[in-house]
């Protein structure tokens, strides 16, 4: 029983090291969420799963998502809590994306963890910190 | 080693031919490649051009929003007026862009841009017109709404830009595939013309070389064979002669003064019909064989006779003829009595008149006729010219033959000696044929000298 336990555990390791290896920011990271969409403000989603679903969705699937999620202005700082490396898939785009979950540092939403796509957020730098 | 010479035509038109195919085929080769290249080019324009709508259409979409926030944000009607002129454009330039994605088949991103412009319609009808109605609404509910928007729209436009991008990638591939094509198919054909050029050029050596060793061999044969002018008593004998200038056209003309006692001399001129060193062969039998029988016959159709039976008998062909010109001159009385087997470059001067002597029989070798002589008593100062038909047949660079009347002519004002006279018509000769002689000729010309000049 503790074999297993300890086998587990090395398995729950080795996954956590391989995805956020795979991940551009880690745990801990400040960052600054800035979106490269013609709007440059961000959704930021109470879960991952509904990060995937949306960018997965059809337009009128997404639109019934909305009030899942916050929009954040274009300059908001976070703070990177975890990362999954290419979990999110849109059909019209070619590569995976990372989920990054992230606690905003700045602004109205100040304190509130949430969800945001990978190429959303980018490292801050250090004048921001 | 008769059908040599047909053996070598033929192969010289094959490969002329051959030379004229493979350049044929290297022509074709490149416009079908330009018509190819310039098709995939005018296709890639398209798509280049596709692409750059693509952004201005981002753009338009772009000036929509921001309009829409202006007048959000200050009521004022001016971004109402932009909003509408950047939609119009936005449709309009859609519309465009879609046209072309339609010619070039491309049929994914037609879906896409079919669905960008839905959900920018969409966009209008549920975010922009009831801002446009009511710019008090709630700007966060906009917002939301409104980076929904952009997101799908933004992404859309990324596939299409791809799918552009690639078709165009394609394109130039392909140009450079055909580039590729032409060139080395280019070179194969120079190779192929190449070789052929040479081995036309080395063939039409051997062959130039094979005729200059006829040419040579004939021409040393008439050199040997033709008679020197022999002093005549109380006569003035000039003589010309000129090869043809093309290696094919050397043949048998003939002519000789022989004195057959001390005042009779046989004149002679023929012409061998064919060319080559046969006909020079030919000139020699003649020559010598004329010069026997005028030996033993003093008529001049009774030369021609046995000749002609003699010629008959030995040659035993019957596409080779001669025409000649016999007579025997009698250096002291002047009369000439003479026969002509179908020669008719046989002129008389007389004063300022010049006279065709006429045909008293038909060609030697063709058929057992009978030859007539005539006679014709000359006075000094007479000139009797004899050619062959190099020069009737002359030609002046509009292809006009000389004829015997021009022929009578240049005899008519040409000089008063025998010598200057043959000269100045071969030099007639080589001047209206351009420097170029196409047929053999030989000049004789005899004149008679009254007794006093003769002494003289």
């Amino acid at each position: 029983m503790r074999s297993f336990g300890i086998a587990l555990l090395l398995l729950w390791t080795t996954a956590t090291a391989i995805a956020l290896a795979d991940c551009k920011v880690h745990r801990g990271d400040h960052v600054v969420l800035y979106s490269t969409a013609d709007d440059p403000s961000v959704l930021i989603w109470d879960s991952r799963a509904r990060l995937r679903a949306y960018h997965a969705a059809s337009f009128d699937e997404a639109q019934a998502m909305l009030p899942h999620a916050i929009l954040v202005a274009p300059g908001t700082r976070a703070i990177v809590i975890s990362c999954v490396a290419g979990y999110i898939e849109s059909p019209l785009v070619a590569a995976p994306d990372d989920a990054i979950g992230i606690t905003i540092s700045s602004g109205p939403q100040r304190g509130v963890t949430r969800w945001a796509l990978g190429s959303d957020v980018r490292s801050a730098p250090p004048d921001h910190r | 080693m008769k059908n040599e010479p047909l053996a070598n035509l033929t192969a010289t038109l094959l490969l002329t031919a051959f030379l004229v195919v493979t350049l044929g085929f290297a022509i074709e080769g490149t416009f079908e490649t330009r018509a190819q290249i310039a098709s995939t080019f005018a296709r890639q324009a398209q798509i280049q051009q596709a692409q750059l709508d693509l952004e201005e259409l981002l753009r338009l979409q772009i000036d929509e929003e921001n309009s829409l926030r202006g007048y959000v944000l200050t009521r004022d009607p001016f971004y109402v007026a932009q909003f509408r002129q950047a939609a119009a454009g936005y449709d309009a330039k859609e519309k465009t862009i879609q046209k072309i994605l339609s010619e070039e088949h491309l049929s994914d991103p037609g879906q896409l841009l079919g669905a960008y412009g839905y959900l920018q319609s969409k966009w209008r009808d549920e975010v922009a017109h009831p801002l446009l109605r009511n710019p008090r609404r709630p700007l966060v509910e906009f917002d939301k709404r409104n980076k929904l928007f952009s997101d799908y729209e933004t992404r859309t436009v990324a596939s299409i830009r791809e799918t552009l991008a690639g078709t165009d990638a394609g394109l130039a591939r392909s140009t450079q595939i055909q580039l590729d094509r032409s060139s080395y198919m280019r070179a194969f054909w120079v190779l192929v013309f190449g070789l052929l050029a040479i081995l036309f050029n080395a063939f039409r050596s051997r062959l130039n070389r094979e005729l200059e060793h006829e040419r040579t061999i004939t021409e040393i044969l008439q050199r040997a064979f033709r008679s020197e002018s022999v002093p005549l008593p109380h006569c003035e004998v000039g003589s010309a002669y000129l090869s043809a200038t093309s290696h094919l056209a050397v043949g048998g003309d003939v002519f000789d003064v022989f004195r057959l006692s001390a005042n009779r001399a046989l004149v002679l001129i023929a012409d061998v019909s064919g060319k080559g060193v046969d006909a020079a062969v030919l000139t020699a039998f003649i020559k010598f064989m004329i010069r026997a029988i005028a030996l033993r016959q003093s008529e001049p159709a009774a030369i021609l006779s046995e000749f002609n039976s003699a010629f008959s008998k030995a040659v035993g062909n019957p596409y080779l003829f001669v025409s000649m010109f016999v007579g025997v001159l009698d250096t002291t009385t002047f009369r000439l009595e003479y026969g002509s087997a179908g020669h008719d470059c046989a002129y008389l001067r007389r004063r300022a008149d010049v006279e065709q002597l006429a045909v008293t029989g038909p060609v030697l070798g063709v058929m057992e006729e009978p030859f007539y002589s005539k006679t014709i008593d000359l006075d000094p100062g007479d000139m009797l010219v004899l050619a062959t038909d190099g020069l009737t047949e002359v030609r002046n660079r509009d292809g006009k033959p000389l004829l015997g009347g021009g022929a009578m002519q240049l005899i008519a004002r040409g000089a008063a000696h025998a010598q200057q006279l043959a000269d100045e018509l071969a030099a007639q000769v080589r001047e209206r044929g351009g420097s170029r002689v196409h047929d053999d000729l030989a000049i004789l010309a005899i004149r008679m000298m009254d007794m006093e000049s003769a002494r003289a």
